[in-house]
């Protein structure tokens, strides 16, 4: 079966892009390095791909706010370039400073290209934090989790800027169209807004959300850094055949990739 | 005219900037009066009218969501006061670039410069003007870099002429006039500068301030190393040359894994499926004594860059980081004039090393805090960063006839001069306001670009070789790259941050971020086009020419030809003087414990052994996704491991470890038995998470006060404890540094010494990171084992003793052959697959081993103390080379440590305390949240988390 084409997008200051070149090979995909020049400069297309991947790290060094400068540069020079992608029904996931980008292009949580309606602020902590946390899958029809839906998974997170925020409307609109994907839980496995279960302070405990199609993902946690045994910092603990979690999520989207 | 936009964040939402600055305010400052502080970003932008500044306000710089805005208009309206923080002009503000960039994508031609600075409105009714001062000076500004915007600015951009090449008259000077020449600039001594004296009166010309600069600057202390290789009398002996003991015990030991050892930016050695990775360890203690934030950047900048900088180009994989400081609540008055607060200090370079780190992806996995009162005249910030690289490129590469000079990344300004002569010199209380332009804000994402670029370039085979620009900038790098061949480059040809720059400046400028290559002509274009592709700016500066001279031109004019056989081994050989006289310390009087539980509390409450969760938690430890034994782990990911472990190459099971052991009390006693300690220290970090000791290799970093014939006799001492260290084990070092300049001196005649510091990195490979453990109990009902020689009377420079208030004399005595013995055994033990967890004995003895393996696993333990120990010498000994581990309870002892002393002396138990028994006695039962509590408070306090 062909393999289906994963585009990771590389820019100044993006700096999880190995893992995650990594995360998709194993869950079956070819991963490509594809800097933003070379799109811009249409060395390379969108359209060679299926999946677009936005890595985690500090874009532009995150100058004005966290996945900014990057959002204004993808909305300037590749508005037509992702609509179309979007519109071929394709797959897109932002990690961390990849969902902050997303959230700050407008593609989330509307696919609206340009118009900011949601946003991820600075920690209530007021600082970067690199921690474990547990997270509930919640209904929703996102692609990445199909199957996973009601199950915890554990990832890290290692962010400054992931408390989600938006209007009480839009917010409430996002929970009643089942667009809320993950969320940040405590011990017993349910949504908190307590530190340091919930690390950031999210509203609604949010962790990551869809679009209406389920195709659009951004999450803060880092999935990329659970697809080996050994990366969960209590492997020792963990039983030998347990399926590291966050590979679910590619293998998902690889899945899902590869009946277009 | 400039624009300002000032954006803020709505009142109704937490403004968790401006409610960190109150936590100082209140905490570090005891300042009362501040009721709440919020915080706003001013923009300002050259060359662009207001209605482009409202666009920008509006598609960049602020989000309705969440902010609002005005545009030249104040934002913070109501409050009691309101200050505005920047940065100086010419400190290079790293989020400036990305300001133009993404005005010039929305469409913006005519902006010219961009700038960004902070705001913080202060409301309360009691505010004082002291206490803004106050506020201002021990907080918010760093003079060195930043400063109040007193009015706005009429203009972003720099202007400025460029210095002359002015001509130096040595070769009439007097001895008078050569020392005032190398005061507070050159930091030569006069024997030195009779030589280059000599030197141009024997070429029958004078140097050039160019010239000058570059002699004083390669032959710095920080460059060349003159008290190690200097030839020493001990009393009255002659004893081989420091470095020269330590460099030939290396290469007596025959190690079959070293490829390279102390001739590159950092040491190599062999790893698995054709790989080598590769460490060094960099200490940068002045200019984090008077910037720490900019200093701690610039000193993971600098050790990152050595690592690329290695054989023809290595990744970077991890960070490490080491601090010793003052208490943080050190009273003010006891803080030397001139010398930052260490409140200030620790807060600054944590998040110094947090941003640079970060940032550029590197993971920060491994380091430590040590406290002592005197750090307060200067901390000592050790730096460290592994890499890994292909074996057949891990030779120092050598530049032929006919290479390019090559520089890539950051531009040139007037950062750092005077960055290698300042740090050879001993800190006074001038050295702020004389070398304040010696330290500069780092730019991890042109780090990042840069390197990303460099390995591009390494994998296509451009690069003949390379190195990075670190002290002494240009001079450096191309003085040594082309010390064999010669080289010549024009100093025009540098991109400039801003105009104004005199020809030496550009030549000695430390600006970070730049790296040297020498790239054949044919791969010019090729590396040029790669260069584009990452946003990166390279430049041919010149070409290394085989006239074995060090030549460089501006404008046409040759402004410098200096032999590089004078330059390289010109500088004359220090004779120098050592003798040690120890001190007698006295050992306290027997002590009856009557309160056990206050007293483990204290023990683990005590600055050095207590919790460093809230410092590692803001390091990004999981990036690249290598981690396989992370700093804290277990049920609440709270109990601390030894070392760090990583899985460098992904899906592959081949472990990279690292770890480190340092203890400055110790080696003020005794230097010799100091210095194994922190050896034995490192390498049983490295052991007790299941590394051979075969496998692993050393670093060593000596932070030592300036040595007079004292504290030089202590440094020949340590050094003999390293060669003897690897002597007894085999494990050589094969990268190091010394910093011998930690003394401070006041214009009252205050002088202090800083404790020397001896510390010991370790790293090495394990072929399978499934076979290693971490330190947390795993469950309930194994038995607790002790392992190791030691003698528990040995309890001088103990946390127990310094409780009791005493140093004491009798510390603990290390046999490195012995040690080896143990290190075979645990290791063997845990390859087995028989030890559950494990953890090696440090500050605060088997007491703190023992409770921080039971924080990680949450149960408790019972321990018997032998009948025929002193309780607290049992319990709160630090010997090194000693360990913990938790064997299943049918495990039989010598089936698997065989015949190194092992004993049980305990078990793990259910529940939350841990309880000591001797003689059938209860001698204490501790609840497991009262110890987690103590020992998780310090650092909380201070990071507010």
């Amino acid at each position: 079966m062909k393999k289906p084409r994963v585009c990771i997008l590389r820019t100044d200051g993006a700096n999880c892009e190995e893992e995650t070149f990594y995360a998709f090979e194993k869950a079956g995909a070819e991963s490509q390095m594809v800097h933003i020049n070379q799109l811009r400069s249409q060395e390379k297309q969108l359209t060679e791909y299926q999946i677009l991947v936005l890595p985690g790290g500090f874009s532009y060094g995150d100058a004005v706010y966290s996945g900014k400068v990057l959002a204004v540069e993808l909305t300037s020079f590749l508005k037509e370039q992702l609509s179309e992608f979007v519109a071929a029904g394709k797959l897109m996931i932002g990690i961390c400073n990849g969902f902050q980008v997303l959230v700050r292009t407008g593609l989330l949580p509307n696919r609206n290209l340009g118009k900011i309606e949601a946003t991820l602020i600075a920690n209530d902590s007021g600082r970067f934090e690199c921690r474990w946390v547990n997270l509930l899958v919640e209904q929703s029809h996102c692609v990445f989790t199909r199957g996973l839906e009601g199950s915890l998974i554990n990832t890290q997170v290692a962010h400054g800027e992931g408390k989600f925020y938006s209007d009480p409307q839009v917010i409430d609109e996002i929970e009643k169209s089942g667009r809320v994907v993950f969320r940040y839980v405590g011990l017993e496995g349910k949504p908190t807004s307590l530190y340091p279960a919930n690390p950031n302070g999210s509203l609604n405990a949010i962790a990551g959300i869809c679009d209406s199609t389920g195709r659009i993902m951004g999450m803060m946690p880092h999935p990329e850094r659970y697809v080996e045994k050994t990366q969960h910092p209590n492997w020792r603990r963990i039983p030998e055949d347990t399926i590291p979690h966050g590979l679910a999520i590619f293998r998902n989207a690889v899945d899902y990739a590869r009946q277009m | 005219m400039i624009q300002e936009v000032r954006v803020i964040t709505k009142k109704n939402l937490p403004d968790s900037r401006g409610e960190e600055v109150l936590y100082d305010i209140n905490h570090a400052l005891a300042i009362n009066s501040v009721e709440r502080v919020r915080t706003a970003r001013v923009f300002r932008f050259e060359g662009i009218s207001a209605g482009e500044a409202a666009l920008l306000a509006e598609k960049l710089l602020a989000e309705d969501v969440f902010q609002e805005y005005q545009v030249n208009g104040p934002v913070i309206t109501d409050a009691a006061m309101v200050l505005e923080v920047a940065y100086k002009p010419g400190v290079m503000n790293p989020e400036a670039a990305s300001l133009m960039k993404s005005a010039a994508d929305l469409g913006i031609t005519g902006l010219v410069a961009a700038d960004s600075s902070w705001e913080y409105g202060f409301y309360g009714n009691m505010i004082t003007d002291a206490d803004i001062e106050r506020i201002t000076s021990s907080l918010l500004v760093n003079a060195t870099v930043e400063y109040v915007v007193q009015e706005s600015p009429k203009t972003l951009v720099i202007h400025g002429t460029p210095g002359r090449t002015e001509v130096i008259p040595v070769r009439q000077m007097s001895d008078d006039k050569l020392i005032e020449l190398s005061l507070d600039k050159l930091f030569l001594n006069l024997e030195e500068m009779q030589v280059i004296k000599a030197y141009f009166s024997r070429i029958g010309r004078d140097p050039t301030d160019i010239e000058i600069e570059t002699i004083a600057q390669t032959w710095s202390e920080h460059c060349g190393h003159k008290t190690f290789k200097a030839k020493l009398i001990v009393d009255g002996q002659e004893k081989t040359p420091l470095l020269k003991r330590l460099q030939q015990a290396t290469e007596a030991s025959k190690h079959p894994l070293v490829l390279s050892a102390f001739v590159d930016n950092s040491g190599a050695m062999a790893f698995y499926d054709g790989q080598a990775i590769c460490g060094k360890v960099e200490t940068h203690n002045s200019p984090s004594a008077i910037e720490p934030y900019g200093g701690a950047m610039t000193g993971s900048g600098g050790v990152f860059r050595d690592i690329v900088g290695t054989g023809r180009g290595a990744k970077v994989l991890a960070s490490t980081d080491i601090f010793c400081f003052a208490r943080p609540d050190t009273p003010e008055e006891d803080i030397p004039a001139g010398c930052l607060h260490p409140h200030y200090l620790l807060r600054r370079v944590v998040a110094g090393v947090r941003d640079y780190g970060n940032r550029i992806g590197i993971p920060t996995n491994n380091g430590s805090v040590h406290f002592h009162r005197d750090f307060r005249a200067k901390p000592s910030v050790i730096v460290g960063a592994y890499g890994i690289l292909p074996a057949e490129l891990c030779q120092k590469g050598k530049p032929q006839t006919g290479d390019l000079v090559v520089t890539m990344g950051g531009r040139t300004g007037r950062d750092g001069i005077h960055g290698a002569t300042f740090s050879s010199g001993e800190m006074t209380d001038r050295t702020i306001e004389v070398n304040s332009s010696a330290v500069q804000i780092g730019h991890p994402i042109e780090e990042k670009r840069t390197f990303d670029a460099i390995l591009a370039a390494r994998d296509e085979g451009l690069i003949r070789a390379i190195t990075d620009c670190g002290a002494g900038g240009f001079a450096s790098a191309v003085g040594e790259m082309g010390e064999e061949v010669g080289a010549r480059i024009a100093l025009d040809r540098a991109p400039l941050k801003y105009p104004g720059l005199a020809p030496w400046e550009i030549l000695e400028s430390e600006s970070q971020e730049r790296m040297v290559l020498a790239v054949a002509p044919e791969n010019i274009d090729r590396l040029m086009e790669i260069c584009r592709g990452y946003n990166v700016e390279a430049t041919v500066l010149g070409e290394f020419t085989g006239d074995r001279c060090f030549s460089a031109t501006y404008e046409g004019q040759v402004v410098m030809n200096l032999e590089m056989d004078f330059l390289h081994h010109g500088l004359p050989q220090r004779l120098m003087q050592a003798s040690w006289r120890p001190t007698v310390y006295g050992e306290p009087p027997a002590v009856t414990t009557t309160d056990w539980v206050e007293l483990y509390c204290r023990v683990m409450g005590h600055l050095n052994t207590c919790s460093k969760e809230s410092i590692v938690r803001q390091y990004d430890h999981g990036v690249q996704g290598t981690s396989a034994l992370p700093p804290f782990s277990g049920i609440g990911e709270d109990g601390p491991n030894d070392a760090a472990i990583m899985a460098p190459i992904l899906g592959k099971p081949y472990g990279l470890v690292i770890s480190h052991g340092l203890n400055p009390v110790l080696n003020m006693i005794d230097p010799y038995q100091g210095s194994l300690w922190a050896a034995a220290e490192a390498v049983s970090n490295a052991v007790a998470s299941g590394a051979s000791p075969r496998d692993l290799v050393l670093i060593d970093n000596f932070i030592w006060p300036f040595p007079d014939e004292e504290l030089l006799g202590a440094l020949d001492l340590a050094v003999d404890a390293c060669v003897d260290f690897v002597r007894g084990t085999g494990m050589p070092f094969i990268s190091g540094k010394d910093s011998l300049s930690s003394t401070y001196r006041g214009k009252d005649g205050t002088v202090i010494k800083i404790p020397p510091i001896l510390c010991i990195s370790a790293f090495g490979r394990i072929p399978d990171v499934s076979q290693t453990v971490s330190a947390d109990f795993k469950k309930a009902g194994s038995q607790i084992v002790l392992i190791g020689y030691r003698n528990t009377s040995e309890m001088a420079g103990s946390i127990y003793y310094e409780l009791l208030g005493y140093l004491g004399n009798n510390l603990p005595k290390l046999s490195p052959p012995a040690l080896m013995e143990v290190f075979e055994a645990v290791y063997g033990a845990i390859k087995s697959g028989k030890l559950l967890a494990c953890h090696d004995i440090s500050e605060g003895g088997l007491a703190a081993g023992l409770a921080e393996m039971c924080f990680g696993g949450a149960i408790g333990a019972l321990v018997e103390i032998p009948d025929n120990e002193l309780a607290e010498n049992f319990l709160f000994n630090e010997t090194a080379g000693c360990f913990l581990a938790e064997l299943p309870a049918d495990a039989q002892l010598n089936e698997v440590f065989g015949a190194i002393p092992c004993q049980v002396i305990g078990k793990t138990t259910a529940g939350n305390i841990i309880s000591a028994v001797q003689a059938g006695e209860s001698l204490f039962k501790v609840e497991l949240d009262k110890l987690k509590q103590a020992w998780q408070q310090p650092m909380r306090e201070v990071f507010r988390q």
